[in-house]
């Protein structure tokens, strides 16, 4: 197939979807493998970003693309919607996220035990906003809950998926969670 | 009551998220090596903090007394001599808590950058998915006049049975009738050893069986399907469902198996 046509199909594809597209469903459809769909795909974004001419873009969300409109027209394009009041994350609701984001999936214990602080109120703040859910239960007396995080996470904190998460000196960020649980 | 107020209006009391939040603040503010931490000063700013949260009114939450108790007993450790010195290393009573401490650190570091991250965020615009619906192309339905009149047929005969039933016999109503599953399994499967396969509606037909047996009769076929000893097709929508015998098994022994239907 060529390349004009793929781009064309994902182009598509994305459009129609309308929400996040994981890349193995893209695979699937179109019969390709993995790396021509992401050449395909960054090819499209390094084609949107430099064409003045186009609105729209593909982002990628957590290992799937889903199309979005150019940061750079934010200033006209916010003016087509009635201004909301923007409610932002707590600062509680943000340690938490972050918290959840690397050891997912984590029980509210173990992020209280990160926090030092009862974190009841900023998880349900999070599910609410839907971006963390419930991840099962974890195999331990009195079954607690998982959460982890989801695709709209990815899609509101801009992260392509989780290697995109920064790495701070993560190696003694995991090494040292677990001295802790020991004592 | 006005000196607390006026106190309030000078004194800047920060908003802290938990007791690791306020403890961060002091060691940013006497510029403290984490690793290090002077516990004697600690403790005491952090008491004093605590103090002012009260004289304020605020209410002190539970974790950051439970801080509070933990620093003065690393305290009182380090004041004490411990009495094992010579059995083997001593381990620093602080570094349970720095260990947390660096771990907090970290975190609220990334909490930064997901609070400017937030922001860039906001930028985009999605459309959210809409429902899209692909109509399914019908296929052209082939009916005869014959096949219309033999539906027609039977629909009339049906509603006279219905009616015949109501109007006849009113105490059939009340009647539960009791159609088991297993009575069913066995009808079909003395069907099946008798030929190799049937029409759904020879053996369950609303002409000869009632409704509840009907159902029953089709749960039956899903049961023996799913414990693989029949096979059931249908070649479209409503039409005719076929039920075969599998080569592959043995139907009599299908005794076990239909105990643990029943019982699923």
């Amino acid at each position: 197939m060529d390349l004009k046509k793929l781009e064309g199909i994902i182009e598509g594809i994305l459009f129609a979807a309308g929400d996040r597209v994981s890349m193995e469903r893209i695979c699937s459809i179109i019969g390709i493998d993995k790396k021509t769909v992401k050449l395909v795909i960054n090819n499209m974004i390094v084609n949107y970003n430099n064409n003045p001419s186009r609105g729209i873009s593909i982002r990628e969300i957590n290992n799937g693309y889903q199309m979005c409109s150019k940061p750079e027209y934010y200033d006209y394009l916010k003016l087509l919607f009635e201004p909301k009041q923007k409610t932002g994350l707590s600062q509680a609701a943000l340690e938490t996220l972050a918290i959840i984001a690397y050891n997912r999936p984590i029980t509210k214990a173990k992020i209280e035990n990160i926090r030092g602080v009862n974190s009841d109120s900023a998880v349900a703040r999070l599910l609410e906003r839907n971006l963390i859910k419930e991840a099962g239960k974890l195999d331990a007396p009195g079954k607690p809950i998982l959460y982890e995080t989801t695709d709209e996470f990815f899609r509101s904190f801009g992260f392509k998926g989780d290697s995109d998460l920064p790495i701070f000196e993560l190696n003694e960020m995991q090494e040292q969670p677990d001295n802790n649980s020991e004592e | 009551m006005e000196s607390a107020l006026s106190k309030a209006c000078t004194i800047k009391i920060q908003n802290f998220e938990g007791p690791f939040d306020l403890l961060f603040h002091l060691i940013e503010k006497n510029k403290i090596n984490i690793y290090d931490i002077p516990i004697n000063e600690i403790t005491d700013q952090y008491m004093d903090y605590l103090f002012k949260m009260q004289e304020l009114d605020m209410e002190v939450a539970s974790e950051f007394l439970v801080m509070a108790a933990t620093l003065l007993h690393i305290k009182s450790r380090l004041l004490l001599p411990n009495p094992r010195q010579d059995e083997k290393e001593e381990i620093d009573p602080r570094e349970e808590l720095v260990l947390k401490l660096v771990e907090y650190k970290r975190y609220k570091r990334f909490t930064e950058i997901l609070k400017q991250r937030e922001q860039e965020g906001d930028k985009y615009f999605y459309k959210g998915p809409e429902d899209i619906d692909i109509k399914h192309v019908d296929e052209p339905i082939e009916l005869s006049y014959d096949e219309i009149k033999r539906v027609y047929l039977e629909l009339l005969e049906r509603n006279e049975k219905k009616m015949n039933k109501n109007t006849g016999k009113m105490t059939q109503i009340i009647q539960t009738e009791k159609v088991s599953l297993r009575s069913k399994i066995k009808e079909v499967i003395n069907t099946l050893l008798k030929r190799s396969f049937f029409r759904f509606s020879e053996l369950f037909s609303p002409k000869t069986k009632s409704r509840l047996e009907i159902v029953t009769g089709f749960l039956a076929i899903l049961e023996l399907t799913k414990l693989k000893k029949i096979t059931i097709t249908q070649q479209k929508q409503f039409s005719e469902i076929m039920v075969y015998k599998r080569d592959d098994t043995n139907l009599e022994d299908t005794d076990k198996n239909k105990i643990a239907a029943e019982n699923s």
